[in-house]
């Protein structure tokens, strides 16, 4: 049987068209915004009631009242208590959620639709009438601070952390999270106080998506939110991020981590920024996604990395841009080289006509799937709502992706990829981390995983400049699987530099980018053995000039961790 | 009210190609998207002793190239149509799926059936991929706090070793993998016979036979893989293990229990049971430990679902200070008390709404509906389950409730693991 067909992608079928119809909006008299959308596929309802406010712009001396706030709103209304909301709520089958980010605070309810209006009036009750209880705020306050100590377990919080205090200066996006004196201080009378002010309807927009019918679920807002009294409005004014002149390192020590998250960022764009398209296709080509630039690099050819992306987080005042990844100790310089790499790439040199053309069909292709199921296409919705893009934002976006040109990707590559001032920051083991992100940059600082700074100095003990000397002939005793087995080291240093040679019954090596960083020598020598290439990398402490003690590890293969011990002998 | 609830019926057609191949379509116009979904019957449950991890490794040489699609591509293939792709493992299966904008079908199905036809097994390719796989366990278990012990509970419950072993597998038996055993792994599991394909979303049946029937025709039925044994013994394998994690901030500890395989009205029973005790903030241990007592910072529980005996956990992070075992036997109070009283009018209620609710939006999406319908398709042999499936939950009585819980969670027959903080982290 002829299976040549096999050989080619095949051609698409018939186009199966996909519009999105613009949702019906209208303003209440009380300034309450109401979207709906009518989507009568299953009978399902979904509310978000989003309010255009943040963490960005709570008071500086009550860090943490935003989130507190919401979080309290299903902890007791004048009618009924913490429990009696969550039993009415789940008794439903249904789901009401409160949560706030840097830019905005929003409400999530979603039910099946015939309990559409009790959810409705469930949503209302708790945001118009929450009573903040004592009791429910010093669980919430003891709750919260213990939540704070698991994050600093998270190595990704860690590097988010860093990153945004460096990005952001004095600038509220530079605080990710409060600290626990922040919580302490929240007080019953600060939660009303703040609750009167920000929840109120002109700063909101009620958005309805699902098995609703128009007029009846108009009706029941105005019922339920009509008498909602307005409020004031603040614009209000921060200090710009910093303008970053060069590329600095932060290291926060993760003592017995086994990988280095590293996060590399420079400022980029706010969420309505005119680059945002050209941008975005940018980065769907650099590391968006398992075929994009990064990832075929980092995972794909060298295998340091299950995956390595980059992202755009744009926020409604700045933004950044970001490339990151998770990577074993051993190659976190080798993955930062590569990194930089990709990055002058994608600024310095032309970007093919096929990758652009990829891209863009990835943009706009997924974009149906996004809005397949209620719950996507009401984060679309509210999304456009909340960063006021344009109306007919949704029905656009296919054709704002299409017309990304090669020019534009150019120009946004330049102005926001810029490798000679980004910001570099790793969390993991500081003491195997710092000698191999040392050529990146002369501003290194460590940090520890509470936050405060370290001295770089109790790192590596003289890390830079005084380091030991090991020139010369070690001999090694190396303990393999209850074997002792003979290498031989001669290494010829240079500063911190070391080249030289590794012999072993084993094979032979060269040895071309060692280093030594106070007492700790670090090298990587490859070595044919049995016809196969063998990265091994040496590790090894110097208990004194003439006496070492360390580890072999080869890279990519089934060879044990080998402990040596060993002696100089000229 | 959820009495009267009518779940429309999802449209299943099936059949089988003549190597073996099931095929299942369920078309749906409710977006112009397609999914496609191939389940292979292999899971850490087929590993043999210092092999395990394997059938994970395999997932990601599936994307390492065939005849026709070069290693990579698959990736760029579906992204550059406007697709999302990607490939998952459990104990029970290893699956694969696409979804793409409804036109781009015949592209998935060339894909789906050049890798099970042709896959390219290469040296440097499993070496790469071994590296991907070393690091996935050191970003997803080694490097986080707590991230080793849903694994180590599985082991403390489960004496078989099929049932016993995780599916990340341990580095040492991914390092002794050679070329020969994946290519005989692909072979004996990678066969039309030992599949099933699920079409769902916007397409014609008559042009999706066809589509099929082009692609995955002429792949060749392989012998059946050798038969498993997941049997356990009543008794669960280790009642208690301490283990020492030096990522973690604060101690916690985990329960578990053996229970039914999926699908017996026992385990129906006992996910409902699962849900009344753990499962949101009006849930029992919620109200009890987080509220109440006050005494955790956080509560979980989830059911291991499985073909063969299966389990169900439930854990606590304690707040500091807090005398672990007082929490433990609150836990196991509450579990008495559902033993011996049963669930409440009230409790059945929420069950059935959020049963219904749970439901009907699983049915949103064409890749969570071709994910169900490959299931029931693979480990029933009927994929129409998903039309019944909410009617065996919706049946459970509160009598069997009790008294599943009875014999199988109020009971000394279960497994503690304490997890304490080991030095800084």
């Amino acid at each position: 049987m002829n299976e040549d067909f096999r050989k080619t992608a095949p051609a698409p079928l018939a186009l199966v068209p996909f519009e999105i119809p613009q949702p019906f909006e209208i303003v209440l008299p009380n300034n309450l915004k109401v979207v709906i959308f009518e989507d009568k596929r299953l009978p399902i309802v979904s509310f978000r009631l989003a309010f255009r406010f943040g963490e960005v712009n709570e008071p500086r001396d009550a860090i943490g009242l935003t989130s507190a706030m919401t979080s309290m709103l299903s902890e007791g209304t004048r009618t009924r208590t913490s429990l009696q909301l969550a039993e009415e709520i789940e008794s439903l089958g249904a789901h009401v959620s409160a949560s706030a980010n840097a830019d905005n605070t929003v409400i999530a309810g979603s039910a099946l639709s015939l309990y559409s209006s009790d959810i409705l009036k469930l949503m209302a009750e708790m945001v118009l009438f929450p009573t903040f209880p004592e009791s429910e705020l010093k669980l919430y306050k003891q709750n919260t601070i213990e939540g704070l100590k698991f994050q600093r377990s998270q190595p990704n919080f860690l590097a988010e952390e860093q990153t945004s205090r460096i990005l952001y200066g004095s600038h509220p996006y530079s605080i990710t999270t409060p600290k626990p004196g922040d919580i302490e201080k929240i007080t019953r009378e600060k939660l009303i106080e703040f609750h009167q002010k920000m929840l109120v309807p002109n700063n909101a927009t009620l958005i309805v998506v699902g098995d609703a019918n128009r007029d009846e679920i108009l009706q029941e807002i105005e019922e339920n939110f009509g008498g909602w009294k307005e409020g004031n409005v603040e614009e209000m004014q921060f200090p710009a991020p910093p303008a970053r002149t060069m590329t600095t390192v932060t290291i926060v020590d993760r003592p017995g981590s086994a990988q280095s998250n590293i996060v590399l960022s420079n400022p980029a764009i706010n969420r309505t920024n005119p680059d945002y398209f050209p941008l975005l296709v940018m980065n769907q080509i650099l590391g968006a996604g398992a075929s994009s630039r990064l990832f075929m690099n980092l995972r794909e050819e060298k295998g340091y990395t299950y995956g390595a992306y980059s992202s755009l987080d744009t926020r409604r005042l700045a933004g950044a841009f970001e490339a990151t990844s998770e990577v074993r100790t051993a190659v976190t310089g080798d993955s930062l080289k590569e990194f930089f790499y990709e990055l002058r790439r994608i600024r310095d040199e032309r970007v093919s006509e096929e990758e652009i053309t990829d891209a863009r069909n990835f943009l706009s292709g997924v974009f149906p799937i996004r809005a397949e199921t209620q719950e996507g296409l009401t984060n679309l919705i509210v999304s456009q709502q909340l960063y006021n893009l344009p109306a007919d934002y949704l029905q656009t976006y296919r054709d704002k992706v299409n017309a990304v040109t090669f020019e534009k990707i150019e120009l946004v590559a330049k102005k926001y990829v810029t490798p000679e001032k980004m910001a570099i920051v790793v969390v993991g083991d500081a003491e195997e981390v710092l000698p191999q992100v040392q050529s990146y940059s002369s501003e290194i600082e460590i940090f520890d995983t509470e936050g405060n700074s370290v001295d770089i100095a109790n790192y590596g003990k003289s890390s830079i400049g005084e380091s030991a000397d090991v020139n010369g002939k070690w001999n090694l005793t190396v303990d393999f699987q209850g074997q002792k087995l003979s290498v031989t080291l001669s290494l010829e240093q240079n500063g911190n530099k070391i080249n030289g040679s590794l012999e072993s019954m084993l094979g032979n090596g060269e040895i071309t980018d060692g280093k030594v960083t106070g007492n700790k020598v670090f090298g990587t020598a490859k070595i044919e053995v049995q016809g196969q290439s063998l990265e091994i990398m040496l590790k090894g402490d110097l208990e004194n000039e003439n006496e070492i003690k360390g580890m072999l590890s080869a890279q990519k293969d089934g060879f044990p961790d080998l402990s040596f011990t060993g002696t100089k002998s000229g | 009210m959820s009495g009267n609830f009518q779940l429309p019926s999802l449209k299943i057609e099936q059949y089988a190609l003549e190597n073996g191949l099931r095929v299942v379509l369920n078309p749906d116009r409710s977006a112009p998207v397609v999914s496609v979904a191939v389940y292979y019957d292999v899971g850490s449950r087929n590993e043999r002793v210092g092999r395990t991890g394997f059938a994970h490794l395999f997932e990601h040489m599936m994307f390492q190239g065939s005849d026709n699609v070069k290693k990579t591509e698959h990736f760029q293939y579906v992204m550059k149509a406007g697709g999302t792709m990607n490939g998952t493992t459990s104990s029970e299966r290893t699956n694969y799926y696409e979804t793409l904008p409804a036109n781009q079908l015949p592209l998935a199905l060339w894909l789906e059936s050049d890798r099970m036809r042709s896959l390219a097994v290469t040296e440097e390719n499993l070496d790469n991929q071994r590296s991907a796989v070393q690091e996935e366990k050191r970003l997803r278990y080694d490097n986080q706090p707590y991230g080793q012990v849903i694994d180590l509970l599985v082991g403390m419950v489960f004496k078989n070793f099929a049932n016993a072993h995780s599916v990340i597998g341990s580095m040492e038996d991914l390092d002794a993998s050679t070329v020969e055993d994946v290519k005989e792994f692909f072979r004996i599991y990678y066969a039309p016979n030992n599949a099933v394909l699920v079409i769902s979303g916007a397409f014609e049946p008559n042009e999706a036979k066809e589509l099929v029937e082009r692609y995955f025709a002429s792949i060749p039925a392989q012998p059946k893989p050798p038969e498993i044994n997941v049997d356990e013994p009543k008794k669960i394998a280790n009642e208690y293990q301490k283990y020492e994690d030096k990522l973690a901030p604060f101690p916690a500890f985990l329960i578990g229990w053996k229970i039914p395989p999926r699908r017996t009205p026992e385990y129906n029973a006992l996910y409902l049971a699962g849900k009344l005790l753990y499962d949101g903030e009006s849930s029992r241990l919620y109200q009890k430990l987080v509220k109440g007592d006050e005494s955790i910072i956080q509560l979980f529980g989830f059911t291991d679902e499985r073909r063969g005996p299966s389990g169900v956990a439930v854990g606590a992070i304690p707040k500091p200070e807090q005398d672990l075992s007082k929490i433990r036997e609150v836990i196991m109070n509450e579990i008495t008390d559902l033993a011996t009283n049963g669930p409440s009018a009230e409790e059945m209620q929420k069950l059935h709404n959020q049963l219904i609710n749970d439901t009907v939006r699983a049915r949103q999406s064409s890749l969570a509906r071709a994910q169900a319908i490959a299931e029931y398709a693979l480990y029933d042999g009927d994929p129409t389950l998903i039309n019944s499936e909410l009617d065996e939950f919706l049946h459970i009585t509160p009598e069997q409730i009790k008294t599943a819980v009875s014999e199988y969670l109020n009971t000394k027959n279960r497994a503690l693991l304490d997890v304490v903080p080991a030095g800084k982290g």
